[in-house]
């Protein structure tokens, strides 16, 4: 059995610049969203524990995926399989799904396909619902831990107040928080090596039945206005009653 | 000419800076002031493959070359640059062998060293030598199958790990200086305690003692009396490692310099509002920036060396100005922070103090100047 991990290419947040409360793009180097990176580690380890054969990294973005993707095959990704096309950058989850799916048929054995709950950039948490919608699959969220037994897996989500435990028949979807665990950091061997790992790159043409019309418009994407409140206060006592009155403490 | 970085140049950057965020920063103080760097941090830069960066895969390295050394080292040195000075001077090391070892010694010697189970050593300096060669008193006297070392060395980085030491002797008998493979930790090796330096705590330097210390006369690098051209060559590339170690530590100054500016308020504003702050600020990045790029250059020409003469002239000029220029931005960095610069609280001390170390160590300043000054205008 493969474990697939869909993963999102994304700009590298951390080096964006907010100019008149738009993100600045330019020179931003592409990556994958962080907990993308959960999920996938979460496939090595299933993969380093002898519950799956081969973890496969599936990805649909702009043509530097076949650049990007080196990130998470050095991580632990065994192969790729991208599918390429102009406008799949920042296309929306009904589409992507879309996609995704399309591609996961096109990948032997697959009994597991790991999501991010949500992506790096737009957080929609759309993308693995949808998947599973159009694959016919079970569908688990919030996965906090995995455990895979036979032909299912036994999942801990991890909900507000609470942990649910719930076991479900392979293939499955199943989407991860950031708490399952830590991504590895790749040596240097590793990243070398990642270049030359398997990979099999499609253009979005070549899938059919894909329906191109967008479900959702996104109108605007402004960074958050925080506007401080500049009070001002002489002692700690009357910092402690400006907390309470805000209900911060 | 192209100045971008390879995406696997990127991800090995991402990958150090990301361990120095994650595992170093976090305890980076804590290395200053216990001058010692923990076991587990050590252990953690060997699976990254950090100590055998540049190296031969066959040899145990990661094969990435000494462009990536830097890109790698910035991000470590940048957190602590005793560390930094760790892996820096266990190059230099291991970089004697892997150019001047026959097959079986680099076999023998650099796979442990490579994954970061042993740190490797370079010990030419002795307590009345400095930086003048014919003076070395350390001695070799062949016995059969063996030569017998002793004298002692100074200043020595990595002396208490276990690994190999290359050590340089005068043989007794041609009078030649020539260098050895000694395994740290034989019988007749032994140090002193760490020296109480400066800065750049955590990366040990420490004496060395030989006392009729027994190494196989195959232990000999390079053929007898080559320890003059050896000591050349890997001190060149030694200065890659200290380039970028200073490299490292000029960008953390920046990052806290710009950091505190940023935090810091006057009259409910940032003090990034007065044009003195703004300026130093400007300076600083001016510098960085020359630095950055004298340092990857330096990486680059490790990896296309053709003419041992110019590399060392590159070496050394490189060395030398990122070394000085640091000096400089550390102390703009403290003069961003005011009178909290000088705080123990503050990174900005600690990197001022690294910061001063930079050109003394591997060859002072005025001997890397010698050394741009007699390859442009020809030695006599």
């Amino acid at each position: 059995m493969n474990v697939v991990v869909a993963m999102k290419q994304i700009p590298d947040l951390q080096q964006i610049r907010i100019k008149n409360r738009q993100p600045v793009f330019d020179d931003v180097p592409l990556t994958f969203g962080t907990i993308d990176k959960n999920a996938l580690e979460a496939g090595v380890m299933l993969k380093e524990n002898n519950l799956a054969e081969k973890v496969i990294v599936l990805a649909a973005g702009s043509e530097d995926l076949e650049d990007t993707v080196k990130e998470a095959l050095a991580a632990g990704g065994d192969e790729a399989f991208l599918i390429v096309g102009d406008d799949l950058n920042g296309a929306e989850s009904s589409i992507i799904a879309q996609v995704l799916a399309a591609g996961v048929k096109k990948i032997d054995d697959v009994g597991l396909l790991l999501l991010g709950e949500g992506s790096g950039d737009n957080y929609s948490g759309q993308v693995g619902s949808r998947i599973a919608e159009i694959l016919g699959w079970p569908q688990v969220g919030y996965a906090g831990a995995i455990k895979l037994e036979g032909n299912k897996a036994i999942v801990t989500r991890v909900l507000e107040d609470a942990e649910e435990v719930v076991e479900v028949a392979l293939p499955a979807v199943i989407t991860v928080v950031s708490g399952i665990n830590e991504p590895r950091i790749p040596s240097v061997t590793q990243i070398l090596k990642a270049g030359k790992k398997p990979k099999e790159v499609i253009e979005e043409d070549e899938l059919d039945g894909i329906n191109k019309e967008a479900l959702i418009t996104t109108v605007s994407n402004l960074a958050p206005e925080s506007d401080r409140k500049r009070i001002v206060v002489k002692n700690v006592a009357e910092l402690v009653d400006k907390l309470r009155s805000e209900n911060m403490i | 000419m192209d100045f971008s970085l390879s995406k696997e140049e990127q991800l090995i950057q991402k990958a150090a800076a990301e361990y120095a965020e994650k595992f170093i920063e976090p305890i980076a103080k804590q290395i200053d002031e216990e001058n010692r760097v923990p076991d587990e941090i050590i252990k953690g830069l060997g699976e990254l493959d950090l100590f055998g960066i540049p190296f031969a895969e066959e040899y145990g390295g990661a094969g990435a070359g000494y462009a990536c050394y830097v890109l790698a080292m910035e991000q470590i040195a940048a957190a602590s640059s005793g560390v930094g000075m760790i892996l820096s001077a266990h190059t230099l090391g291991l970089g004697a062998i892997d150019k001047f070892g026959t097959e079986e010694q680099k076999k023998k010697y650099m796979f442990k060293p490579c994954r970061g189970e042993e740190v490797a050593s370079f010990a030419f300096t002795e307590p009345a030598t400095g930086s003048d060669p014919k003076q070395i008193a350390t001695t070799a006297r062949r016995e059969g199958d063996y030569y017998i070392i002793n004298g002692t060395k100074r200043f020595i980085s990595n002396a208490g790990y276990p690994g190999p030491i290359v050590v340089f002797a005068k043989e007794e008998e041609t009078g030649k200086v020539s260098a050895f493979i000694v395994e740290k930790w034989c019988e007749g090796y032994s140090i002193s305690e760490p020296w109480e330096k400066l800065g750049m705590h955590g990366g040990p330097l420490l004496d060395v003692y030989l006392k009729d210390v027994k190494v196989p006369a195959e232990n000999l690098l390079g053929g007898p009396g080559m320890g003059y051209a050896i000591l050349q060559y890997a001190i060149s590339f030694g200065k890659v490692g200290v380039s970028a170690c200073a490299l490292g530590g000029a960008e953390a100054a920046l990052r806290e310099a710009f950091k505190y500016a940023k935090e810091k308020m006057h009259r409910g504003e940032p003090i990034t509002k007065f044009q003195g702050i703004r300026l130093a600020l400007a300076e600083i990045a001016e510098r960085v920036e020359a630095c950055r790029w004298m340092a990857y250059r330096l990486g680059y020409l490790a990896d296309h060396a053709k003419d041992p003469a110019q590399f060392a002239k590159d070496a050394a000029l490189t060395k030398d100005f990122i070394c000085a220029q640091i000096v400089d931005i550390s102390r703009l960095a403290v003069n961003v922070h005011g009178s909290y610069g000088l705080m123990k609280d503050y990174k900005v001390e600690r990197l001022w103090r690294d910061a001063i170390m930079g050109l003394q160590i591997e060859g002072v300043s005025d001997m890397q100047k010698e050394i741009v000054a007699g390859v442009l205008l020809g030695r006599k």
